[in-house]
């Protein structure tokens, strides 16, 4: 498949500050994923890749011509930024219509496309509140309608999940799934895993300005399964349960808690453990309060794959 | 295997040529202006110098109906250029220039600093330079109304009055000295209030900024006058400078004992200056350091 987007050693610093270190990939047609914690140089990758600032060294190409100073190319890219971009006093219609007369469409034009990505979005009902009066997810979507209401080819959405509940969250994915269905390339950033997982298999690892990997997201799986995950189990009887566990190979660690009740388990694979969670429970009668995974997020696995 | 053989159907609709793509910029910037409490109000109240001045013209062709009013003193109805200089650089009229500046141009780039919205307009097919351009554009729309327009009224209306264009014989060159003028006071401004409204996230913070810079360049450059008994310290006056500059384009004596040129070089050494921080200050993305 031919790639959209191109990066050949692309480097960034802002003064001393390292933003992005020779970054050479290829994002094909479909949905990529971004993942890495914050501060890891993926919203200056998505801005060099959207021509918002100019590398210091190599070249971003979309659609094999060159992205910076290339202005009839922004067209064909919309970018939903991290940061809220809003004027409160406007509303959700005079927002999107502002931004529709930058690329020089005609009047019927710009109702007709606002009124689409407002109706795709779910906002349509709401479009004449100011946007001051929106809630964090209707904002969110606002930002989702701007960058697609222009029908651009590629789509870069920055963080497009961050502070949304979970309904929210689930109408942002389904429309950014919908639209790969369209024949886009759309590049999704976030640190959150699951997130990503949701949308695409197709994952760019970045981290410390460098990416670390790029392919199929069972592979970044595979490596979460080997990396030893720490497990907090709160339940009525933790050494029983404890006793149960030493049985198997699986687990390599337990450890009571400085909390009364609290059981720490350490493993190694994630699936084998959760599997036999529930008849252990059932079986010995134990009562459970609270399973979490203190350290099940993107930074402890970077931590762990980078070796700290 | 391209995007539209996979089946995507792009818009087949036709671009309109954008041979003004700053315009959308300027629209917005004068829709939420008037969009502002009392602007419709006070903007109004800022084209009464325009209207007194017009009123003179009509009554310096009627002088025998409005004999009973002047007891003599006409002489300040001779419609010449310095009837035009008057106008242009009295101090009512810059003030209130200034206080269009405070409604119309504080918040115009310091807003969409504040709002993040600077990423989204570059994300777009919108040069720095277009959007530096639709910006100043709403400074020259609202200056060129209690300027070049009036000044160009006053031209016209004194040829209807007179019914001859024996006026425009006398003083050619005066529509060129209004429009040299207009374009002066208004470009100079505009670089001005882009320059303090890029540096400020809050638009109260900018209006005090170009209202108070204004005003107090006028008190110090007035004190030092005072101290030293210097009138070169009228350079460091705003409003001095475009006096100063204004009575050379109307063809009459300068105000202040300085080359003129002194004064130009200041108003063209700050708009220099505006260009080269406004070009640091407006980005798409902030700049970590």
């Amino acid at each position: 498949m031919t790639a959209i987007i191109q990066t050949q050693n692309l480097s960034k610093w802002y003064g001393n500050v390292l933003g992005l270190s020779d970054v050479t990939l290829e994002i094909e047609q479909g949905i990529t994923g971004i993942l890495g914690p914050n501060g890891a140089g993926k919203s200056t990758f998505l801005k060099l890749i959207t021509g918002q600032i100019k590398s210091n060294i190599g070249s971003v190409t979309i659609m094999g011509q060159p992205v910076w100073n290339n202005y009839p190319q922004f067209s064909e890219i919309g970018f939903c930024p991290e940061q809220d971009s809003f004027y409160g006093e406007m509303t959700g219609w005079q927002f999107l219509t502002s931004l529709l007369r930058l690329y020089h469409l005609s009047s019927t034009e710009i109702e007709k496309k606002a009124d689409k990505a407002l109706e795709i979005v779910e906002l349509s009902e709401d479009k004449n509140r100011a946007v001051r009066s929106y809630s964090r997810g209707m904002r969110q979507r606002l930002k989702v309608a701007q960058s697609i209401a222009h029908d651009p080819k590629i789509i870069i959405l920055d963080e497009p999940l961050n502070g949304l509940d979970p309904l929210g969250r689930r109408k942002i994915i389904r429309l950014i799934k919908e639209y790969k269905g369209e024949g886009r390339t759309i590049v999704v950033s976030s640190h959150v895993l699951p997130e990503i997982e949701a949308m695409t298999n197709q994952i760019i690892l970045i981290h410390q300005g460098k990416i670390f990997a790029q392919g199929d997201i069972h592979y970044i799986r595979d490596l979460i399964e080997t990396h030893p995950h720490i497990i907090s189990i709160r339940c009525s009887d933790p050494r029983q349960l404890a006793q149960k566990f030493i049985h198997h190979d699986f687990v390599l660690k337990v450890n009571f808690g400085l909390k009364k009740g609290v059981l720490l388990v350490e493993t190694n694979s994630r699936d084998k453990f959760f599997g036999l969670l529930p008849s252990l429970f059932v079986e010995n009668q134990i009562e459970v309060e609270e399973i979490t995974s203190p350290d099940d997020n993107l930074q402890a696995v970077f931590d762990y794959l980078i070796g700290k | 295997m391209t995007i539209k053989e996979r089946g995507y159907a792009h818009w087949d609709g036709e671009l309109q040529d954008g041979r003004f793509p700053w315009w959308p910029i300027t629209r917005i910037g004068i829709r939420l202006t008037f969009k502002r409490k009392f602007f419709k109000f006070f903007f109004g109240f800022t084209l009464i110098p325009a209207l007194v001045w017009l009123v003179g013209i009509y009554v310096s062709e009627r002088l025998e109906d409005f004999k009973f009013m002047m007891e003599g003193e006409t002489d300040f109805l001779n419609v010449n250029p310095l009837y035009f200089k008057t106008y242009f650089t009295n101090d009512f009229l810059l003030f209130m220039v200034v206080m269009i500046l405070v409604f119309c141009g504080a918040g115009l780039i310091a807003d969409d600093l504040r709002h993040n919205a600077l990423q989204l307009y570059f994300a777009r097919p919108l040069k720095k330079r277009d959007y530096l351009t639709g910006k100043a554009a709403v400074i020259f729309f609202f200056l060129f109304i209690v300027t070049l327009i009036p000044g160009i009224v006053f031209i016209l209306f004194k040829l209807i009055f007179a019914g001859n264009f024996q006026f425009f014989a006398s003083y050619p060159w005066l529509i060129l000295s209004v429009i040299a003028y207009s374009v002066l006071i208004t470009t100079f401004f505009a670089f001005y209030t882009l320059l303090l409204s890029s540096i400020g996230k809050n638009r109260r913070y900018v209006s005090i900024l170009i209202f108070g810079v204004y005003i107090f360049s006028d008190i110090f450059s007035a004190i030092f006058k005072e101290i030293f008994r210097s009138h070169y310290f009228y350079l460091l006056s705003i409003k001095s400078n475009l006096q100063q500059v204004g009575a050379v384009l109307f063809d009459q004596r300068t105000p202040w004992n300085i080359p003129w040129y002194y004064s130009l070089t200041v108003i063209i050494a700050i708009c220099l200056f505006s260009a080269y921080i406004l070009k640091q200050r407006v980005r798409g993305v902030e700049i970590i350091k």
